[in-house]
């Protein structure tokens, strides 16, 4: 049983939004919300004095190195990290070895976490081992419990076979995701085509390498009547590209990373690869119309882009070192940092990182009332924290923030009758 | 006041040096040049300095200047490059390094593949890095021997004189340093070839860009002219080497029929008969020979301004 008390409630879906309760927590269902619960004998109290609580978190396009590349993140560390970072559920991509391209591999990831504090949501590979070539069994994931079908990392170049999965779905209703960009163009491309690629004589990857394949794959959603998802775009034409789709009710949403939002394509000017990332850190521009577009609903969900890498990979010469940042243990605190002074609320943030992922999964959304299994988030926008090397909970340290203060701690999650406390 | 010092304890790129440390550059690598052509031209300036060459790509004319430079400053020498080593079985750059420099080595001369090697380097050991050219991003030596050699055939400073680069943009580091350093000392840069090997963005540096070999001969007071580098393209830029000698590059009878008479520079190896022909890399109009001797001064004379600072 657990009393948590004093809580700021941050739910726009409810009418407690912004009140201040108490909630009883027993068996993993909220029992009772008041505004002062005295503790029950046995009750474990938690008093966050204020602080907020909303319901649980969800992260979508999450890499795990779990099969294959334990040794950058698995389930567990993955776990501890997502709870860490204020989740209760995170959308993993099928980019392991072997790729999450069959039933046993969807098996494998919904049965090693069914016991933990964060839902891991598996997407399935839309080919075999996520290599473009032959179609995986979609109808079959999706029975086993895959929530969507990407390549993840690897984009579905060959428009007959992104045609046919978008087609294939709609046997089931099911949603595409694709992450844009056109390898023809992009080649390889090291950091966001511009002034700096060029300043440092290295290859850059143009935004039309992205906006070329978001366009087509607007044309197919629209062509075949299904659902996309176009995973982290980057560039302000790819934004005005969907938010012309979106006006003719094609069923499409669009994400960003938190750090696209952030910085640009100056971080990288001396070679530093922790922001060395797909979608590459582009203009000021393109932030400006990112931002924009969040605000507008244009684009749904805030994702953390969460790569993990170890320093093999990722501690080496910039033209050598992989692409990818950790980010699920810092996202809402980089968000609420940076965010908040540009028009950004917390509560719209909250929406973002909550409700939005849900929606565009077609997944029901938790609630904060009485009856209602506990799935929350405990996170207090004022505090500040500092991300040390040895808070670290991912496998991996690939981050740019470490050593970082932050203004936005998550305290904890609570989810499944199990409390993780930070 | 000129200054006697400079700026930087390494040299990553042209990039990272300003106008003062160019300047002291090119008068310490005068003293050097009068060095070098004495009967006897060794100096002791680097005597119990140890210097490393680590070439982790092939080179010969950059590795034999930097040698010839340390051996006739008396520096130790050691050299090292990919083909002998243990790179080859999977050892990290990082770990190279280390190895070597925990045999005390004072002074690191490195040439590799990646752009920002030399500054990853510099972040992580404790020695004086000079960068031989890193992929492509810079090869600031070089950029510093064409300036100077400019300035050697045009008997005048680079404020305002007009230098144009031609050929392949794209994957030269030599291009890059070149225009950061030309335009550090005041002169107007323009860059020349096919558009498939020209950045995007790079008038966004400051440059002007031309498609046009002859308009741009016209136009020009140096021609520097670069090597095509097969060896970095990935993919086909152009159809062929027969078109690439036909459109974009520069003969004699072309040479012969512009109205003034253009500097003619290469910084080597040349592929003779596709970027420039015999007669025009041989001809009077041609300084390619002098930039190499002149390379030597220059390196001489960052190993002894480096060395100062230690």
């Amino acid at each position: 049983m657990l009393l948590i008390k004093n809580a700021t409630i941050v739910d726009v879906n409810s009418k407690l939004n912004g009140k201040r309760r108490d909630l009883l927590i027993q068996d993993g269902v909220i029992q009772s919300i008041k505004a002062k619960i005295d503790a029950p004998k046995d009750a474990e109290v938690w008093d966050i004095a204020g602080a907020c609580i909303s319901i649980g978190w969800m992260d979508i396009g999450t890499n795990i190195g779990d099969p294959g590349f334990e040794h950058r993140e698995d389930l567990q560390s993955a776990t501890a990290a997502a709870a860490a970072g204020g989740y209760t559920a995170v959308v993993v991509l099928p980019n392991t070895n072997p790729s999450v391209h069959n039933k046993a591999a969807v098996n494998y990831i919904l049965k090693n976490t069914a016991g933990t504090v964060v839902d891991f949501l598996p997407i399935g590979a839309v080919s075999e081992d996520c290599a473009g070539k032959d179609i995986t069994e979609i109808y079959d994931m999706h029975h086993a419990g895959a929530v969507a079908f990407s390549d993840g990392q690897n984009t579905i170049q060959d428009s007959g076979m992104m045609m046919r999965a978008l087609q294939y779905v709609k046997a089931f209703d099911g949603l595409v995701l694709n992450h844009p960009s056109d390898k023809h163009i992009a080649g390889n491309g090291q950091l966001h085509e511009g002034m700096i690629s060029t300043s440092l004589g290295m290859k850059g990857l143009p935004s039309i390498a992205e906006e070329l394949m978001v366009q087509r794959d607007l044309y197919l959603v629209e062509y075949t009547q299904s659902r996309l998802h176009i995973l982290n775009i980057s560039s302000a034409r790819s934004v005005e590209l969907v938010k012309q789709a979106k006006s003719k009710k094609i069923g499409i949403s669009a994400s960003v990373p938190a750090l696209n939002l952030i910085f640009d394509a100056s971080a990288v000017e001396n070679f530093d690869v922790n922001y060395k990332v797909l979608p590459p850190l582009r203009d000021k521009e393109d932030i400006r119309a990112l931002r924009r577009a969040v605000k507008s609903g244009t684009i749904d969900i805030i994702t953390s882009n969460h790569t993990p890498l170890d320093t093999e990979a990722k501690d080496l010469e910039f033209f050598y070192a992989d692409f990818g940042v950790i980010g699920l243990e810092t996202t809402f605190a980089l968000l609420n940092t940076y965010l908040v002074d540009d028009g950004f609320s917390v509560e719209n943030l909250i929406t973002l990182l909550s409700q939005n992922p849900r929606k565009v999964l077609n997944l029901q959304i938790p609630e904060i009332v009485e009856g209602a299994p506990a799935n929350i988030t405990i996170f207090d926008p004022n505090a500040s924290w500092t991300y040390n090397r040895k808070d670290i909970q991912s496998k991996s340290a690939n981050s740019p923030f470490t050593g970082k203060t932050f203004k936005g701690k998550v305290l904890g999650v609570v989810h499944k009758g199990i409390v993780r406390r930070n | 006041m000129a200054s006697t010092q400079l700026s930087t304890d390494h040299v990553l790129g042209i990039k990272y040096l300003n106008v003062d440390d160019i300047n002291l550059i090119f008068e310490t690598a005068e003293n050097f040049k009068e060095v070098i052509n004495r009967p006897i031209k060794k100096v002791p300036s680097l005597r119990d300095v140890t210097v490393a060459n680590l070439f982790f790509e092939n080179s010969t004319r950059t590795r034999i200047s930097f040698e010839l430079a340390e051996k006739r400053l008396s520096a130790d020498v050691v050299n090292f490059s990919a083909a002998s080593s243990s790179v080859k079985k999977g050892e990290t750059l990082l770990d190279t390094v280390n190895n070597i420099l925990s045999m005390k080595v004072d002074m690191v001369v490195m040439r590799h593949p990646a752009p920002g090697a030399p500054a990853f380097l510099a972040n992580h050991i404790d020695a004086n890095i000079i960068n031989a050219g890193d992929g492509t991003h810079e090869h600031p030596t070089q950029a510093l021997l064409d300036a100077f050699s400019m300035r050697e055939a045009l008997q005048s400073d680079l404020a305002g004189k007009k230098i144009c680069i031609f050929g392949d943009i794209l994957h030269s580091r030599v291009a890059l340093s070149n225009i950061y350093c030309l335009q550090k000392l005041g002169a107007k840069v323009r860059v020349c070839g096919p558009p498939t090997l020209i950045p995007k963005y790079i008038n966004q540096l400051g440059v002007e860009v031309s498609y046009d070999v002859r308009q741009s001969l016209e136009w020009c007071d140096v021609a520097n002219v670069l090597r095509i580098q097969l060896e970095r393209q990935d993919i086909k830029y152009f159809p062929s080497l027969r078109e690439y000698a036909q459109y974009f590059g520069i003969n004699k009878s072309l040479l012969n029929s512009l109205d003034s008479e253009v500097v003619i520079m290469h910084p080597g190896p040349i592929n003779r008969g596709v970027e420039i022909t015999s007669d025009v890399a041989d001809s009077d109009q041609s300084i390619i020979l002098q930039q190499v001797e002149n390379g030597v001064a220059i390196r001489m004379a960052i190993l002894f301004l480096l060395a100062a600072k230690r």
